[in-house]
């Protein structure tokens, strides 16, 4: 329980509107897209850097945890409040600070929607290129505390890729800042890398500087489908393996694909095994080429079909479908548990079939979707937490299927971040040594440990 | 099959549909939390209190999140029986509840709209002037119809020159008390297509109101008055000009008969609702327009919630727009966001509905058009309403400015 007098605190600080303690409002902060829960003891929405300071120093005095929360979009647990304390809502710090195409950047707050981003954007056609399947409801601030990826990351790379300057506040309330608005920038530290996933465990966010891309003139986006799936994750090595690199290949199993034609009903065909959304983009000439590469790479590992979106609302659709993804298993089964193991891209076909393969050996439901041409895969298994004995095949089928990606050259994640849900598979991928100077960061600039508590670090 | 609370992933995609949360950008509003607090109060881990009641309040039973819903959850219907069980628990408005009466019986509905009128006529200016109801100044609501919009009506209105067939027409009560060009409009452009139109006398409240506050046993008598007064028969359709009542008609009416004798009924009447642009697009070759005249009327159209969610309407209404002589439609680029008006949410939660107005407003005085029509009636009061007086544009239901295109 939180201290009246750190109540009273954080009133006069943020006012009693942005202070929440009632059962009822706590209920809704205890979560994210995760299946784990735990309950805040207060939540409080600052509106200012200063405002973040104060709470910080006020939290650090009195030793209670800090969680900070975007739109709780994340898959892995992050935002999750498990030694209670303070949630620290940014969903009101929303404010598009700059934006300036001639330069290449924008100046955000941590609350700002990825998708107001890129609408704020789009009439200078310039666009922010991670594309997380929440872009329409996450914020900037948990994009880059979470590393996020997104579809379009195969080309363009991930939100690490873009950060170019940040504000932060740490734990003593002391606020710092970082890199600038330069594109080029080696100053000192990269601290954007280190801050980039550190999932609020190092700082809190206010403020980011982010690179911006001019749109590419051309973008043609076609659907194939394939008898089996090993064909399909095959077609996505050769692609990639001859030198193209599409903005986007998203690979579909049959569930996966009639879990989609289920909820959005695209005439997507439910009997191919194995499909491919593949976007190319550029310069329209250059896209030609591409595009009969591309067919000619299908063609060879036996695609049945290849349509092309032949409008902007066609293929507005079949994203929309992909992004629903994970909601529509939701349908399968009360519980979902979506990973993101990332080989690579040449182990795709043998993760595949050693995902299948567990699935099968544990009797689970696994549907595989996966950002192939980037390795990363989305296996989700779909089981009700309930039913004890499942939930146990559910854990150990995760185990082996990390255990998998990492003797693949693989490793945990590829866009997702660690969070609750795979804090206890880091010693698969870095040693103790490792740990432990992750350990000495964090010791160094969090002393008191109130900073994101009970998660990987 | 609608999904039930158990299947929320929590994936949060809804918080982007929904309008409340974009305005008040705190989860506790979000549907997603919504479905969480059910669940927690249904597992009894989380007490029924005041507080859990106004968060259940603040919707606007809008059906958006439902839309955007990937994995297929009903909200409806949850939050209509969570806002039952909140009532149930903690009383309601006196206002609410006075609505819930007038609106329970139909013969109080006309007694308590005359009452009314008197009211408005007995309202004194400096009043009206500076008193809000919700968010909408006093002075800016509608004058009521001089007599209900039924009663100066045949009940079976022989159509224009050779019959094509024949319709019911479901009026709903802003049609009948409040609206009444919207319903002759439709009564004229049906007829001018050649259908006989049906205005059953015992059609009453279509319930929506009373379902969304809680009072399902008030709305149930209501209803199976409905189900018994629109009896199809043979005709072509049931027409409603307002796709909330058509919503109630096809979708909630056979979901709560869904154990009574009456399902069979509710689900054949429900099986032939549909929205008057959906019916005017499908035969617009019945229509013969004024080609007259070189000044079109420029025009936009704000997509109520309930028509974007539940019927195909909205996407009518434009296409009809689009095609009509003498007209420049203008789409706007916040056609589909909510205005705030939700039934009585702009009357509960004035503050939101204001700045979901306010975005709405500055957009359509950019466009500068002579009419702003919506199909919804809350969604008139609520646009008309705060309207300026140097605004000069008229918002109208389509089907008036449809009416209005014909070749007399």
């Amino acid at each position: 329980m939180l201290s009246t007098q750190l109540k009273n605190q954080l009133i006069e600080i943020v006012g009693d509107q942005g202070v929440l303690d009632q059962p009822e409002q706590l209920a809704c902060y205890a979560y994210d897209a995760f299946i784990e829960e735990a309950l805040p003891d207060v939540v409080v929405f600052p509106k200012s850097t200063a405002d973040v300071s104060q709470i910080l120093k006020a939290a650090s005095k009195a030793g209670v945890p800090v969680t900070g929360r975007g739109a709780g979009t994340s898959v892995c647990g992050a935002p999750v409040p498990v030694r209670q304390g303070i949630v620290m809502g940014f969903s009101k710090m929303d404010k598009i600070i700059e934006v300036n195409t001639r330069d290449r950047y924008v100046v955000v707050q941590p609350g700002v929607v990825n998708a107001d981003i890129q609408r704020a954007l789009a009439p200078f056609g310039f666009f922010y290129p991670p594309d997380p399947g929440s872009m329409n409801t996450s914020t900037i601030g948990g994009n880059i505390a979470l590393n996020a990826g997104g579809p379009r990351c195969l080309k363009y790379g991930v939100t690490v890729d873009y950060v170019l300057g940040l504000e932060v506040v740490l734990a003593s309330g002391e606020i710092i800042r970082f890199g600038s608005k330069n594109v080029k920038d080696v100053t000192g530290y990269k601290l954007s890398s280190l801050f980039c996933g550190s999932e609020g465990t190092l700082g809190i966010i206010t403020e980011a500087i982010l690179k911006v891309m001019p749109k590419p003139e051309a973008v043609r986006t076609l659907m194939v489908t394939f008898g089996d799936l090993d064909s399909t994750a095959k077609a996505v090595t050769d692609i990639i393996g001859s030198g193209i690199i599409p903005a986007a290949m998203e690979l579909m199993d049959q569930m996966t694909l009639n879990a989609i034609e289920d909820a959005a009903g695209l005439g997507l065909d439910r009997k191919a095994a194995g499909s491919l959304l593949i976007e190319i983009d550029g310069v329209a000439e250059a896209c030609d080429k591409q595009l009969k590469q591309i067919v000619e790479k299908v063609n060879e590992n036996g695609a049945i079909k290849i349509e092309e979106a032949a409008t902007d609302i066609e293929r507005e659709r079949l994203w929309t479908a992909r992004r629903s993804a994970y909601g529509v298993f939701a349908k399968i089964a009360p519980d979902i548990l979506s990973e993101d193991v990332t080989v690579p891209v040449s182990q795709v076909p043998e993760m595949i079939r050693t995902i299948n393969d567990i699935g099968e050996r544990y009797d689970l439901t696994i549907g595989v979707l996966a950002h192939a041409g980037d390795g990363n895969m989305h296996p989700m298994i779909a089981a009700d937490r309930s039913d004890k004995a499942q939930w146990e095949k559910v854990e150990r089928a995760f185990t082996e299927i990390f255990q998998a990606a990492v003797r693949l050259g693989g490793t945990l994640s590829g866009e997702h971040g660690i969070g609750l849900a795979k804090s206890a598979f880091i010693p698969l991928v870095m040693n103790r040594e490792t740990v432990s100077f992750m350990k000495k960061i964090k010791q160094a600039v969090d002393p008191g440990q109130i900073l994101n508590p009970g998660k990987f670090v | 099959m609608k999904q039930g609370l158990q299947n929320c992933g929590k994936c949060g995609l809804c918080l982007s549909a929904c309008p409340v949360y974009g305005i008040l950008k705190e989860e506790q509003v979000s549907p997603r939390a919504k479905l969480q607090l059910i669940k927690s109060h249904d597992n009894k881990s989380l007490e029924s209190t005041q507080g859990l009641k106004e968060i259940v309040s603040r919707c606007l039973m809008c059906g958006s999140c439902a839309a955007a819903c990937p994995a297929g959850i009903d909200h409806y219907s949850k939050f209509m029986e969570m806002r039952k069980q909140m009532v149930a628990d903690h009383g309601e408005s006196p206002a609410i509840k006075s609505m819930i009466y007038l609106l329970g019986r139909e013969y109080r509905l006309k007694f308590g709209t005359g009452l009314a009128k008197t009211g408005q006529k007995m309202i004194p200016d400096a009043l009206a002037r500076s008193f809000k109801l919700g968010n909408i100044p006093i002075k800016n609501f509608p004058t009521l119809n001089p007599k209900p919009f039924r009663t100066q009506q045949e009940v079976i209105v022989p159509a224009a020159g050779d019959p094509v067939g024949s319709v019911i027409y479901f009026t709903g009560c802003a049609t009948n008390y409040l609206y009444e060009d919207a319903g002759k409009a439709t009564i004229g452009v049906l007829q001018h297509m050649g259908y006989q139109v049906i205005i059953p006398e015992k059609q009453c409240c279509c319930s929506v109101p009373m379902l969304f506050h809680g009072a399902q046993d008030q709305a149930m008598s209501n209803i199976r008055a409905n189900i018994e007064a629109l009896d199809p028969g043979d005709v072509e359709a049931i027409i409603v000009d307002c796709s909330t009542c058509g919503e109630a008609l096809e979708n909630e009416y056979p979901k709560l008969m869904e154990q009574g004798d009456d399902h069979a009924a509710a689900t054949q009447i429900a099986s032939k609702v549909t929205h008057i642009f959906s019916f005017v697009n499908d035969h617009m070759d019945l229509l013969t327009f004024d080609t007259a005249g070189d000044n079109p009327s420029t025009v936009t159209y704000h997509a109520p919630c309930h028509t974007r969610n539940n019927s195909q309407g909205h996407l009518a209404v434009e296409s009809i727009l689009k095609q009509l002589p003498n007209t420049d439609y203008r789409p706007s680029p916040d056609r589909d966001q909510c205005c705030g008006g939700g039934g009585t949410f702009f009357y509960e939660h004035p503050q939101v509905a204001g700045e979901m107005m306010a975005q709405k407003l500055t957009s359509v005085r950019n466009m500068e058009v002579d009419y702003w029509v919506t199909d919804c009636p809350v969604c008139r009061l609520n646009l008309a309403g705060n309207l300026e007086p140097q605004d000069t544009m008229q918002v109208v239901h389509p089907i008036t400015f449809l009416y209005n295109a014909l070749k007399a």
